[in-house]
Parts: structure tokens; sequence; C-alpha cells
């Protein structure tokens, strides 16, 4: 009896609630119906559409291949020779705009005159379109009117026709300055996030400079740093616009992106079938290269 | 070369494509009666139906409004270059549109885009009533695969009165015929000559432009100074081909499915243009860049006596260098005189929805007062014979001297676009030129490569 007492305004609440609950979902899946909606339509239709285009060949992607585009894949040297080519521009962008960035951030965390017009010109290029970028660069970069050679003739140096001999290097250093002032303003923001109290401490034990950079700002700038790759790995194997804006994937295909690889497979070759497979492919790469980070990051933070 | 190796580079990313949609909005909702107030499933569901439907609609208000098919469709897509949206043909297609009663929806777009835009359309079953093409033989492409619409019907009935194909120039011909059907009408005919600077010349004491490779040779070497080139080369592929023409080789023999034949003839001519950066020293090495204008700005800043290009130079030359004194000459010869054909033609899409109405509009576009309207107000030289004879194209210094060059013009791609693999093709050319002309590398090597990669492709 003391039992059945007692339950019954614990029951009695359930009952009520369970109502006010389902309204509640209502509710939330009314107000979510346009994004669900909107993902239904825009990204998971054409994600499942893809892989169901993955599985056929020719011009109109009607004909019945199976796997066979995935296999043609791996034994593909054009597409392992594009995706050799994105791994080494990926690791480039993302080792070079995490370097830079984390001293342009420190550089700018001390109190000098003029940080705020410096963190503002850092972050224009990252502004800026890539389509504009890419015109500049390759204006600049013109080894008979570009600037370039005009700066470097005028100190006595030699010039250089950078896209010709360094492609690949040349489009992750335009890249890198492209990203750098985004990846800064991140660093920055991690750094600000670091309470004075433990450079005080160290500083008290006697920790030099490099030691409170390697054992305070390290290690409590990894969430940002794990951030900044995961996005920078993500972005970098995806680049399309530099090679197609830039370099055209030349020359001899040195610049030949992956990504630029599947366009060209797609519209150039009209082999969508083919171009699907090696964009499931690429989701997949950069599916575990994304979980490999978190689990890294994750064992860092821990 | 073809126009798509000169064309005004894009700098837009490709439009996304997808395949073909057929969504419903939804079905009937067979659910319990609803209630009175509050979010019901059946609400809920009808308002996405309601927000599909009018996505769906969004959608369809960006596609050219003329896909609705039917009587009631009046308007007419037309997929055109950028560059090409002359005054001359805007006059003719509001003609044109009042003339039937219908409204002309005329996109433009830089080739590499139309490029792209052709292939998602084809794909996708939604397509333009009349295209523009590159002239380096996108109908053959598109007849390949179904896509393009073969025009015998229409010629045969029209063609004696607008003297298709005997007033055009035969050779611009080779790129609109696959399987014994013309699936494309020349719009534009131009070619590559030799551009020179007659104050850098008159300077020098040389009184005419070289005729052959050994005279072109000679003469960029008088005039390679300081930081003063004797010739400008392209980094495009495209560029490649007068010399290849001039020492008598073929890109494409459809008879045997081979390229670059004869192979020592087409390794020669690799290696003359080799040798004139690395080993005489006349040229610049050309950047690796997307763009084929480096030569026209060493031009222009007189930094190079003499380029090889076209007439799609006129107007940057005009506008950046109005002072500039530079004379044409006809294109070099090596074995035989010779350059290569560029310019434009339309074709008639398979799934086109106005067949007859762009039949209409090609006979109005290719009309010889088209032709001259078009050629005076841009200087754009034409496929037509007779266009050619006039004495008013004769004597203008500029198009008359394209007009005589047109005689030595031929077709580099020779219908290679039948195969299906032209784009492979020209990627593995582009290569295979670069790997030459940019990167210093072995010119019998890079033909060996193409070769082989090209036997790969299509046999032979």
């Amino acid at each position: 009896m003391v039992a059945t007492v007692e339950r019954a305004p614990a029951l009695a609440p359930v009952r009520r609630r369970a109502p006010m609950r389902r309204r509640q979902a209502r509710t939330a899946l009314a107000f979510l119906a346009p994004a669900l909606l909107f993902f239904a339509l825009l990204f998971f239709y054409p994600l499942l559409r893809e892989l169901y285009t993955s599985l056929f060949s020719g011009p109109r992607a009607d004909v019945y291949a199976g796997v066979g585009n995935y296999t043609k894949a791996f034994g593909d040297p054009v597409a392992r020779h594009a995706f050799w080519v994105t791994v080494q521009y990926g690791l480039g962008v993302v080792v070079g705009a995490i370097a830079l960035g984390l001293v342009l951030a420190v550089i700018l965390n001390q109190r000098m005159r003029g940080r705020s017009v410096f963190r503002g010109i850092l972050l224009v290029p990252y502004l800026t379109s890539i389509a504009i970028v890419g015109l500049l660069w390759r204006n600049i970069l013109d080894p008979d009117t570009g600037i370039l050679n005009r700066v470097l003739h005028s100190l006595g140096l030699p010039t250089q026709n950078l896209l010709a001999q360094h492609p690949l290097a040349t489009l992750v250093g335009v890249a890198i300055w492209q990203q750098v002032g985004y990846t800064t303003v991140l660093f920055l923001a991690g750094l600000q996030g670091i309470p004075e109290l433990y450079y005080e401490a160290a500083e008290v034990d006697g920790a030099s400079v490099w030691r409170r950079f390697r054992h305070v700002t390290l290690p409590l700038l990894a969430p940002t740093t794990l951030f900044v790759s995961v996005i920078g790995v993500i972005s970098a194997m995806q680049e399309f616009a530099l090679p197609y804006l830039v370099t055209q994937g030349g020359p001899d295909n040195a610049s030949d992106l992956y990504v630029y690889q599947v366009w060209k497979t797609a519209f150039g070759f009209r082999d969508f079938g083919y171009a699907s497979a090696l964009s499931y492919l690429l989701l997949i790469v950069i599916l575990v290269l994304s979980l490999v980070q978190l689990k890294v990051g994750s064992r860092g933070e821990s | 070369m073809s126009e798509r190796h000169r064309a005004e580079h894009a700098t837009a990313a490709p439009a996304p494509t997808g395949p073909e949609h057929s969504w419903h909005a939804g079905s009937p909702d067979s659910a319990g009666p609803g209630r009175a107030a509050g979010w019901t499933r059946r609400g809920v569901l009808g308002s996405a139906a309601a927000l599909g439907a009018g996505a769906l609609t969004a959608c369809g208000g960006n596609a050219p409004s003329d896909r609705g098919g039917g009587s009631g469709d009046r308007t007419f897509t037309l997929y055109w270059n950028a560059g090409h949206g002359y005054a001359a043909y805007t006059k003719l297609i509001e003609k044109f549109e009042s003339d039937h009663g219908i409204t002309v929806n005329w996109q433009k777009f830089q080739w590499p885009d139309l490029q792209t835009k052709l292939a998602a359309d084809m794909q996708s079953g939604q397509v333009a009533d009349l295209v523009e093409d590159d002239g380096s033989g996108w109908p053959l492409s598109y007849a390949a695969t179904g896509d393009a619409y073969p025009l015998d019907e229409f010629i045969a009935a029209d063609g004696e009165k607008i003297g298709y194909p005997n007033d055009w120039q035969a050779n611009a011909l080779r790129n609109s015929r696959y399987q014994g059907k013309t699936y494309g009408i020349p719009l534009h005919l131009t070619c590559n000559l030799l551009f020179y600077n007659k104050t850098m010349f008159a300077a020098a004491g040389i009184e005419a432009p070289p005729s052959t490779w050994d005279e072109f040779l000679a003469v960029a070497r008088k005039l390679t100074r300081g930081d003063q080139y004797g010739v400008a080369l392209n980094s495009d592929p495209g560029y490649l081909s007068p010399w290849m023409l001039q020492n008598g080789v073929q890109y494409w023999d459809p008879s045997t499915r081979k390229v670059m034949t004869p192979v020592p003839k087409a390794i020669e001519a690799m290696r003359f243009q080799h040798d004139l950066i690395y080993r005489y020293k006349v040229s610049p090495a050309p950047s690796a860049t997307a763009d084929y204008e480096g030569p026209e700005k060493l031009f222009v800043a007189k930094r190079a006596a003499m380029m090889i290009s076209g007439p799609w130079d006129f107007v940057p030359i005009k506008k950046t260098a109005p002072d500039l004194d530079y004379g044409l000459a006809l294109p070099l010869k090596r074995d035989v005189r010779a350059t290569n054909f560029a310019g434009s033609g339309v074709f008639i899409p398979a799934k086109a929805r106005h067949k007859d109405l762009a039949w209409d509009l090609i006979k109005r576009l290719t009309s010889l007062s088209v032709e001259n309207a078009v050629t005076r107000e841009t200087g754009v030289t034409m496929p037509r014979k007779t266009w050619a004879k006039q004495s008013w194209v004769q004597q203008d210094k500029q198009v008359g001297a394209v007009a005589r060059a047109l005689a030595y013009g031929t077709s580099w791609p020779n219908g290679i676009d039948a195969t299906g693999k032209a784009p492979q093709l020209d990627d593995a050319l582009r290569s295979a030129y670069q790997s030459t002309i940019v990167k210093n590398g072995d010119p019998a090597a890079a033909v060996r490569n193409f070769r082989a990669a090209a036997a790969k492709l299509v046999g032979g």
C-alpha cells in the first residue's frame, strides 16, 4: 500500500509529461524540418545519387559497371599520381599554415602597437575570393611580366620561373599565404584562452621562454591545433580552384590535384561514373584521416 | 589551334551538376484523422511537402524556361561564347525573336565553362536549342554519343539556297561530319599567322618577315638582345599545331587510328620549338599558367619581336599598345606552308525542343550580310568563300591578311573528336608539349609518350 501511495505521485507526472514531450518533439521537428529538408535535398540525395552513379560507366553513366570504377581507380596511374600530388600538397599546406600561423599568433599576442591592424591585414587574403587570389598570383609569378621577377631583377638576384620549375611548391605557398590569416586568428583565440597564471608559475619556476612555449603554450593549444589540422586536411584534399585557375594541373601534370582530376574526368572526359567513384574514394580517405586525427587529438588531450 | 586552346579562361568554379531528378513532392497522407490544434504528423508532412514543392519550383526557376515543353513553350535557349556577344548578333536575335514571337534565352559562357555546362546538360537531358562550339569538333563528340542532331534534312531543304557546303572553305568542314552525316556548321573561321614588330625589324635592318623556318630562326637570333627576345612561344599546346602542319605532320589519321604521323617529322617539329627556347635562347621559356596570353604580353611590351597568334589578339593589342606598329605575315613554311584553322561553329543538341527554329537561326547567323557586319564590327574572320573574296575584305590590312592566310589553313583535329576521346588526347598532348617546352624535356620522348597514351585511348 505504502508502495502504491509512493508510486502514485511518481507516475502521475510521467503521464502528464509524455504528451508535453511529444508536443515538444513535434515543435522541434517543425522547426528542424526546413533544415532537414535542405540537407535531404541538397546533401543526402546527391550523395546517394553519386554513389549510385559511381556504379555505372559511359558518357551517360548508363552502363552498369558494379564496382568496376572503384577497382579501376586503384589501378589507374593518373588517379594514383593525382592522389600522391594531393597528399604532398595537403601536407605542405597544413604543416606550413599551422607553423606560420602559430608563429604569427604568438607574435601578435604580444602587447604591441598596431596589433589590430596587423591582424586585419593578415585576414585579407583569407577573405579574398579564391578566383582573385589565383589570378593575382598568376600575374605576380609570370616570369616575364610579373612583379616578382622585376623585384628580384632590381635586387640583382636571379629571376625565377616558379610555375615551371616548382609548380606544386608554388601552389602550396599561395595556399599558405591565403590561409595563414585564418589559422593565426584561431591560434590567437586559443592563446588568449590560456590563463596568465600558468606562465607566471612557470616563470617563477625558472622556465625559459622556449620551455614555457613548449610545456604551456603548445599543450594548451592542442585543441586549436587539432581543429586547424582537421579542417586544413579536409580543405587541402578538396582543393580545386588553385590548380584550375593557376596551372591547369601543369606543367606535365606536376600540379594535377585529385579534385581537379575528378573534375576533368567528369566534365572534360564525360565519365561521370568514374568521377563519382573517385569522389567517393576521396570521401572515404577524408573520413578516415579526420577520424584518425580526432582519435590522436583526443589521446593528446587526455 | 582550336579556340578551346586560346579561350578566355574562366575564373568561376564549374557549375555543379547532378543526375536527372524525378522528385515527387509527397504522397497523400493516409494517417488517421488529424487533431484540431497543434502540429500533427499530417501537418508536418504537408509542410515538408509544400516546402519541397517550393524548393523544386525554385530549382525549376533557375533552369531555362523552355524546358517545360508543349505548345506553349516560347523560349529558345542559346548557348554562346562570352566573347562573341556582338552587336550584330544582338540585333539579329532581336529580329529572330520578333519574327517568331519567341524569347531567346541567350546564355554566354567562357569556353571551358560552356564545355562543362554541355557535359552536365547531356547527362541530365536538359539541353539548349542551339549551341556555339569552339570549332574543334564538339559536334562530332556529341554525335558519337547520340547527343547531337544531324542537320542533313535541313541541308537537303535549304543547303543550295544558303550555299552550304560549297560556299564554305572545304577544310573547315572536317570537324562537322560523323559517319556520313553533318552535325555542325562553321560560324567563324580564323587561323594562326606570324605577327612581327615592324619597328624592331627596321631597326635591325630586316626588310621582310621570315617565310621559312630557317629564315625565322635567323631573324629571331638577330632580334634577340638584352631582355628582348626574337620570338615568344606559348605554353598552350594548341600553338604546337602550325609547326606540326608545316612539317607535314598529321595529328590524327582516321584510317590507321594513329596520332602524330610521320613520327620523325613530329619529333623534328617538337624539337625545333624546344631548341628555340633552350638551344638558341631566342624565346623565353613559357610559364605554365592556365592562360595563353604570355606571348601577347611580351609582344605589346616590345620584349618579343615576333609571335605566332591569330585575330583574337587584334583587340587586346589595340587596347594595350595602340601605337605598336606590327605586321602580319603568311604562315611559315617547312615542308609546306600551312596553318591550323580555329574559329567556332554551331550545332543542335539531339534533345533540343526547337530544332526548326534553331536551323532558322543558323541560316541567319551564317548569312553573308551578318558575316560582313560581324567582321566590320570586330575583325573576326569568316568561313564563306564569298566573304573572303570580297574586295573590302582583301583590302583591309588585318582582316585581309587573315583571309589570305586562311587559304593555307587546315583542320588540326581532323575529326579526332569522333573517337570520343579527344579531351583525353588533348590532356595527354598538353602534358607532352609542356614536358618539352616548359620543362626542357626530351622532344622525342614527349612525342613517344603521347603516342603511347593515344594508343591506349584509341588503339592504332
